[in-house]
């Protein structure tokens, strides 16, 4: 046992004794103490939770929302300032106080808060809680990074993407936090929709099992902040925030689908206004409710940039990607060779120099990027027109001619991918791993530099997908049976993309990975049915790459 | 396996006349006032370094390296290692038996440009390597050492420095190294007669095929054939330990002083010419080629060297193929590395001064070739087994690691390099 191991594991046990609280298997690389989050919050004041995230050595995130009255509701748009405090302790009866302040807010923030709590030692647990007109908030679990020099034996995080409200509960945020073996949630984006009641539902029928408010697509401002607010009162959401820190980027629904710099699929000006304008109340919102660290501040209007990394010890470099604020615009199906046009990015210049430089971290053994958008090639074999039809819907995958691109992820933007690809090459780079979201399906694949020699060729690294949460899938759009239609696609996209070695179009639910020195693995679970409140989860199958290998294989069972 | 024997012959030179277990006969000299005889008892202190030159860390499979792979996994395995610039074999090996960068070993590269001799020759003298290794520094507190290198230019550079040293015989002609079977015979047969407390081990079948296939129509079928072989002599080596009851006793590291990059014939990469249609640089540069880099040499006025080098950087960053230009004394090269480093793309190589000067499609120099393998195996209480370390690691780090073993002090100014038990 590694004496970090050792220190992490002394203090949960510790604190496990100290509170008769029970953990089940692992403990927490990251030294969090027991959890005291179950439940939801009564307190009329803080409705919407408390959250943390972006942990870093020696400070983090913390986050909630007061409601200093029942009129003064999310988007309210004016009324009083209002001040309180914060505390974050290492005990649970905050008897060990290790910092705390006080806190103003107001409609100009939409009485949200965020504090980046410093000081703190690293790979330490803590608790945190808000005071309004003497009422305390719930407690939130939190903790701190791994020093940059230290190295943890392993890490476990919570992988998740593509949460729509309306196209059911969030069971797979209840059995994250059912878990007592987590370190944080890497959240990859799609953590809310931007659609009206009737749009984009469950299944094939888009039937809202819930439906969002404001009841209409989120455009202005007060939409933006509503539609955060509502996530914020699902209990199972509500509950993982309380438990665990967040390390969260955002992909298109955030702001609205297919979005590029310039404008979106899902964004008509003549109706809607300016896109630069809605950008930036997208952001701002974002800003506002999530418990992330935007340009390296928690302080609103100080700038958007979402990309960023954190470290943790030797082991793990994690560089979480915004994919959607500085992309050209898609290409349009009539004009595809242009996706490999050098004038194009889905990164931008310097969200691309500052990737190379995080790979290029030369005391961390894994390098791992969270993804909104898969990177590995995908090209497609010949398919029935009416299968085509069906994957496109759900993926946006197939051309109809089928010419072997999906514009809106990295094989729209190859000029970048093959940019990216080379500075790994070229600098002997080991151990890459991109986890990705988006596309409401399960995937692991080795990402070859050239992917038309695989497997007689180098690889670069490895991508693992995740799934959705909720939102439909292939199995929706063709309305079959799971594990039915899909799969005949499943097998002839793998025959025609070898390094492709797990797809599964049907399942939703959420992923575990485990990072330790020796491999990375990804356990895929899923829930047995969206529109239960109390679905169940079920391991499926795991991945893993091991250390240098910089190839995928299956494992015969998720982490213990 | 061979029984232990006795030498068979001492010359008046002090060359011990050695029986391999293939019944070969192995020359091994020795230092003045060395043992000419196994010292008894196996509970002495033993460490082995055997690098598999050349080998890749996605090369020691369960399938390929069944041995290696075994052994890393149940040793400690460091998978965040690294040669240290040039990624050739000559500056890591003296890295390795130093723990210092080449600024104070005087070994930057393999092939150099001798601004003295006027000629660019590789660094194979034993004058050449101007800092203490190991293989002396263990003998000062009492330790025996050996040094069995298969490669002509690593015996020339390390030379007599170890109390026991293997001259690589059979040589194979075109790629002047001893076949890995010839060097572990001589290894095993070194423990058995003289049984040093240290041995450095160089295997150069994985590397020389690389470099001895000119038309890379055989490179993947050859060098898998070394790799299996490389792994069937580190077996023998930890079965003839295991069976005379040397491992309980034993550290093995084993690691790569690079790895390896293969290009077509269309992606060559020859600075010469452009630096020959230049004024300020015509007739004025040597360049000394290491595969994946090239070192460049201003031999023009020094008053006008700034101008000269300036212009060399921005001549090779325009060439196709080129990846990353540095300054020497940035990669800690040392004086003798010349005035630019350039390195290639991976998947290119330099040949230089002409198109036609490198035709081999494995090469390495280049940071593509940069991972390697590095892990400890070994019975000594010292391992700790089934283990893996995220953090770096460096071919720096094999000195203080069996200095550590054997609680040998650092050298005069310090290791820059970590012991990893």
């Amino acid at each position: 046992m590694t004496e970090f191991n050792r220190r992490a594991f002394l203090a949960a046990t510790a604190a496990t004794a100290a509170t008769a609280a029970t953990t089940v298997g692992r403990t927490p690389a990251l030294a969090l103490g027991p959890d005291v989050t179950a439940g939801n919050d009564p307190n009329p004041y803080f409705r919407h939770g408390v959250a943390s995230g972006d942990p870093l050595p020696d400070r983090v995130i913390l986050w909630t929302r007061v409601t200093p009255s029942a009129d003064l509701g999310p988007g309210v748009g004016n009324g009083p300032s209002v001040s309180g405090r914060w505390q974050i302790a290492t005990d649970r009866t905050f008897d060990r106080v290790v910092d705390s302040g006080r806190f103003t807010t107001s409609p100009v923030r939409d009485y949200t808060v965020k504090v980046d709590a410093s000081g703190l030692q690293p790979s330490t647990g803590y608790y945190y809680r808000f005071v309004f007109n003497g009422v305390p908030s719930r407690i939130g679990r939190t903790c701190t990074a791994p020093d940059r020099f230290a190295s943890p034996h392993n890490l476990r995080f919570g992988v998740v993407s593509c949460s729509n409200l309306q196209a059911g509960y969030f069971s797979p945020y209840r059995h994250l936090a059912a878990r007592d073996d987590l370190d944080a949630i890497v959240h990859l984006g799609d953590y809310l929709y931007e659609y009206g009641p009737g749009r984009y539902g469950y299944g094939h029928s888009n039937t809202d099992i819930r439906s969002h408010v404001p009841a209409h697509e989120m455009v202005s401002l007060r939409d933006y902040r509503q539609r955060h607010a509502q996530y914020k009162q699902d209990p199972d959401l509500q509950r993982l925030h309380a438990k665990l820190p967040f390390i969260a980027t955002w992909d298109d629904h955030e702001s609205t689908n297919d979005a590029y710099r310039r404008g979106a699929e899902n964004h008509q000006p003549d109706t809607e206004g300016d896109w630069q304008h809605r950008k930036w109340r997208a952001h701002r919102a974002y800003d506002e409710w999530m418990p992330t660290r935007m340009s390296d501040t928690a302080k609103l209007g100080d700038g958007d940039r979402l990309y960023r990394s954190l470290r943790f010890g030797t082991l793990a470099n994690l560089s979480m990607l915004d994919l959607r604020s500085y992309r050209s615009k898609q290409v349009e199906q009539s004009e595809l060779s242009e996706v490999d046009n050098p004038n194009r990015s889905i990164t931008g210049d310097p969200q691309m120099v500052w990737l190379k430089d995080q790979l290029l971290t030369p005391k961390v053994q894994w390098k791992i990027v969270g993804n909104p958008v898969m990177i590995a090639p995908v090209v497609f074999p010949p398919l029935p027109n009416d299968l085509t039809a069906a994957v496109n819907d759900v993926t946006g995958l197939l051309p109809p001619d089928g010419v072997p691109y999906n514009v809106d992820q990295w094989d729209g933007y190859t000029a970048d991918r093959h940019e990216l690809f080379s500075h790994i090459a070229n600098h002997g780079l080991q151990n890459t791993v991109f986890l990705t979201g988006d596309i409401h399906s399960a995937w692991a694949c080795d990402l070859p530099r050239d992917a038309g020699r695989y497997p007689a060729t180098k690889t670069v690294g490895t991508e693992f997908v995740c799934t959705s949460v909720t939102s439909n899938n292939l199995d929706d759009i063709t309305n079959s049976p799971p594990r039915t239609t899909s799969i005949a696609i499943e097998e002839g996209i793998k025959a025609s993309n070898r390094h492709v070695k797990y797809l599964n179009f049907d399942d939703h639910g959420y992923s575990v990975v485990d990072i330790s020195s020796a491999r990375l693995q990804m356990d895929y679970y899923k829930i047995s049915d969206r529109a239960d409140r109390n679905a169940t989860s079920e391991w499926t199958q795991s991945w893993a790459t091991a250390a240098d290998t910089q190839r995928v294989h299956r494992v015969e069972g998720p982490v213990a | 396996m061979s029984a232990p024997t006795p030498p068979s012959q001492v010359s008046r030179r002090r060359f011990l006349q050695l029986t391999a277990a293939s019944g070969a006969a192995v020359v091994v000299s020795a230092a003045p006032g060395a043992p000419l005889a196994a010292a008894a008892g196996n509970r002495k202190k033993r460490a082995y370094v055997v690098v598999v030159d050349g080998c890749r860390p996605d090369e020691v499979t369960r399938e390929l390296m069944p041995r290696l792979h075994s052994l890393r996994s149940h040793g400690m395995n460091f998978p965040n290692a690294r040669a240290l610039p040039i990624f050739e074999t000559l500056p890591n090996h003296a890295m390795m038996m130093t723990g210092v960068h080449p600024n104070h070993t005087g070994v930057p590269a393999n092939s150099i440009y001798d601004r003295d001799a006027k000629a660019i020759r590789d660094l194979d003298r034993q004058s050449d390597l101007r800092f203490p290794t190991l293989l002396q520094r263990l003998q000062s507190v009492g330790y025996t050492t050996g040094s069995v290198l298969s490669k002509e230019y690593l015996y020339g550079l390390f030379g007599t420095r170890a109390t026991y040293r293997w001259e690589p015989s059979p040589v194979v002609p075109v790629s002047g190294h001893a076949p890995d079977e010839a060097t572990m015979d001589a290894t095993i047969a070194m423990i058995d007669n003289v049984d040093p407390n240290f041995i450095f081990v160089s295997l150069g079948d994985c590397d020389r095929v690389g470099h001895s296939d000119v038309t890379g129509t055989t490179v993947q079928a050859s060098r898998r054939a070394a790799l299996k072989t490389a792994d069937q002599q580190v077996g023998r080596l930890v079965t003839h330990l295991r069976e005379t009851g040397r491992w309980a006793n034993s550290v093995l590291m084993v690691l790569a002083d690079h790895s390896m990059d293969w290009s077509n014939p269309d992606r060559i990469v020859s600075l010469q010419p452009h630096f020959e249609n230049d004024p300020l640089l015509a007739g004025n540069v040597i360049i000394a080629q290491n595969g994946g880099a090239d070192l460049l040499y201003w031999t023009g006025a020094d008053t006008r060297r700034r101008a000269a080098v300036t212009r060399m950087r921005e001549i090779a960053l325009a060439v196709e193929g080129v990846h990353e230009v540095w300054d020497p004394d940035y990669l800690r090269l040392g004086t003798r590395a010349g005035d630019v480093v350039a390195y290639c793309q991976a998947g290119w190589r330099f040949s230089d001064p002409r198109p036609v000067s490198n035709p081999i499609p494995g090469n390495h120099g280049h940071p593509a070739t940069r991972v390697i393998p590095f892990f400890i195996a070994g019975g000594s209480p010292l391992v700790q087994h089934g283990t893996s370390y995220s953090r770096s690691v460096h071919t720096l780090d094999v000195a203080p690691t069996i200095g550590r073993v054997f609680g040998l002090p650092a050298p005069r100014g310090g290791y820059e390099g970590v012991s990893r038990l």
